[in-house]
């Protein structure tokens, strides 16, 4: 499983990149309007090195790379349920609770891996993108503070990550199979955004809703890229186009109430039931 | 040795205990005011029909399904109060075995040995090949037959040398061969100074491997006793007469004769073994007189359905 995971997320981080590639060469009729220029020249911005990390943490890691965080760890206890070997497990194991906490431990560990390895893929990547666009490679942006930057933003990323990721882990020890919490883990990442953005349309007390959501404090994490936003690519990380997001502190603080509720409700749902069947 | 000292012998060698024990699932009553006790080194079948609150008995003996009401003592010790250090000591097999099908035998092993911790290297080829599985340990489990699954959860169980070991159906699925290899396997498990506590619908290999069982139905001990001691209780008199009609029409009025059957010339009578003799006197005072009169042994099988009205064991 964790393997499909991670070769998905090469994948797609691999299929977005060749996309954006083919987008950035194609000519343009000479009566173009400038804007559609402009956006191909931002296209042709992203597919450079100095981006490629900040793209991914900005947008492929909290999109398909969150998603993929809900499989693993929905996977990661619904499946015990699924294949029964959960009594086989607890009855080995030396209490619930351990038991709980070492597959959250090896889920998180495995979400790093893959973060890893998706920032990997996209500066792969860039690099030949760059190679075979005719660019010219220039490391002058890998400065200390851009590398202490990207740093920060490898733990952001991975804190706007936990809540979705302990969603689905909630789900799957609730129905108790991997499928609900795939369901309404990416159900929540999906349409939360969609109805986050009505809310912002709908304005007055309702846009103020966002606030204490998910989407809205993701991302405004999301946002904090120092990076993008000295690029002029300050946009990229607001997954949400209209609407005030929330401070960073009251977002960290948000979105850590809903991990910590999500973790405290999985720990003591699985303490508690019984297993049976 | 004294009294005191002898009373603390069988009472160490008191492996399980169960004390009023019940369960409910919302208003369904799984399992009602269940007592039952296994001592080391016997084989204790565990029968009843489909639905019979079986597998619930075992979820709570395991620390799997909290119970409603009453105690389970695991080796002298309330299991309520420090659960894992006690589990440890017991061993499992829960309906059919379940490991990850991706692993390997020898991996899920390997897997299961971590969980539990202080597991010798060696322990893993020594289990396997007490199951006969060593050859085929390098194959995924998904590719195992089911007798190969079944003899992975009895290695599994055998990991951690447990003094109590639970099987469920443990021959489920096996060939005769392999049924025949469990078979000689448990009460040789049970002669290393453990118990083992079967859960089984196989009747006569309940009766070949078990020296106790208990019988329950809709979650109600309805019998617990030596093997023996239930198939005597179950015993009929067989009886050949020449008019077994009219035989029948006086057995059936004596208050201790609690049923008479016509089986083609045989009446086979419930009642008492000793009784042979009053039977045959309250015959003979009729002028009926028997050409043959035995006790009709029985099988385990007709002791269940006989103590469960019929119903099918699971």
């Amino acid at each position: 499983m964790t393997r499909v995971l991670l070769f998905v997320l090469i994948g797609i981080t691999v299929i977005i990149y060749l996309l954006l590639f083919a987008v950035s060469k194609v000519t343009l009729p000479a009566q173009s309007p400038p804007g559609i220029e402009q956006g191909i020249g931002e296209i042709q911005n992203l597919l450079g090195l100095p981006v490629a990390l900040p793209f991914a943490f900005s947008r492929l890691l909290p999109g398909i790379g969150t998603l993929l965080a809900i499989i693993l760890v929905a996977s990661s206890m619904g499946n015990e349920y699924n294949w029964r070997t959960i009594r086989t497990m607890l009855i080995c194991s030396e209490g619930r609770l351990r038991l709980l906490g070492a597959k959250l431990i090896s889920a998180g560990i495995f979400i790093l891996i893959g973060m890893v390895v998706g920032l990997a893929t996209a500066f792969v990547m860039s690099l030949l993108t760059t190679a075979i666009g005719g660019y010219a490679f220039d490391f002058s942006f890998a400065t200390g503070g851009y590398w202490w930057d990207q740093f920060l933003q490898f733990w952001r990323t991975f804190y706007v990550i936990m809540p979705y990721a302990l969603l689905g882990f909630l789900f799957a020890i609730v129905g108790r199979s991997a499928m609900p919490g795939i369901a309404l883990g990416a159900g929540v990442l999906f349409l939360e955004s969609i109805i986050t953005a009505i809310m912002y349309t709908a304005g007055g007390w309702i846009a103020q809703i966002p606030d204490y959501l998910l989407t809205a404090n993701v991302s405004a994490i999301a946002n904090v890229n120092k990076f993008l936003q000295d690029v002029g690519l300050g946009e990229l990380g607001t997954t949400v186009g209209f609407g005030q997001l929330p401070g960073v502190p009251h977002a960290f603080i948000t979105l850590a109430i809903y991990s910590l509720v999500f973790l405290i409700v999985a720990f003591y749902l699985f303490r508690k039931r019984d297993v049976t069947g | 040795m004294s009294g005191i000292g002898l009373r603390q012998e069988a009472a160490n060698d008191i492996i399980l205990r169960t004390t009023g024990l019940t369960k409910h699932f919302g208003k369904l009553e799984a399992v009602k005011d269940l007592n039952l006790e296994l001592r080391r080194g016997e084989v204790f079948g565990f029968l009843g029909p489909n639905g019979a609150g079986k597998s619930t008995t075992v979820g709570m003996i395991l620390g799997l399904v909290a119970p409603t009401a009453g105690s389970i003592e695991l080796f002298g010790q309330k299991l309520e109060g420090n659960p894992w250090a006690l589990l440890r000591r017991v061993g499992a097999v829960i309906e059919e075995p379940a490991f990850y099908p991706y692993l390997s035998g020898r991996d899920n092993l390997e897997a299961l040995a971590r969980a539990i911790g202080g597991i010798p290297g060696n322990k893993i080829n020594e289990v396997l090949e007490r199951v006969n599985l060593l050859d085929r340990a390098g194959d995924r489990y998904s590719h195992y037959s089911m007798g190969m699954k079944q003899r992975l959860g009895i290695a599994s169980t055998l990991l951690r040398e447990p003094e109590l070991i639970l099987l469920d159906e443990p021959t489920s699925g096996l060939d005769p061969a392999g049924t025949k290899e469990v078979r000689d396997l448990i009460p040789r498990l049970a002669h290393e100074r453990r118990a083992v506590f079967l859960c089984s619908h196989l009747l006569h290999e309940v009766e070949q491997v078990c020296n106790r069982v208990a019988i329950i139905k809709e979650g109600v001990m309805i019998a617990c006793a030596p093997i023996q001691e239930l198939l005597t209780q179950g015993q009929m008199l067989q009886i050949k007469v020449d008019d077994p009609a009219q035989a029948a029409a006086i057995l059936s009025g004596l208050p201790w004769i609690k049923s008479v059957k016509r089986e083609n010339d045989y009446l086979i009578v419930d009642a008492p073994k000793e009784s042979v003799s009053r039977v045959n006197q309250a015959l003979a005072e009729h002028n009926i007189f028997a050409s043959e009169l035995t006790s009709r042994n029985v099988s385990l099988e007709s002791v269940f359905l006989q103590l469960t009205g019929g119903e099918s064991g699971d």
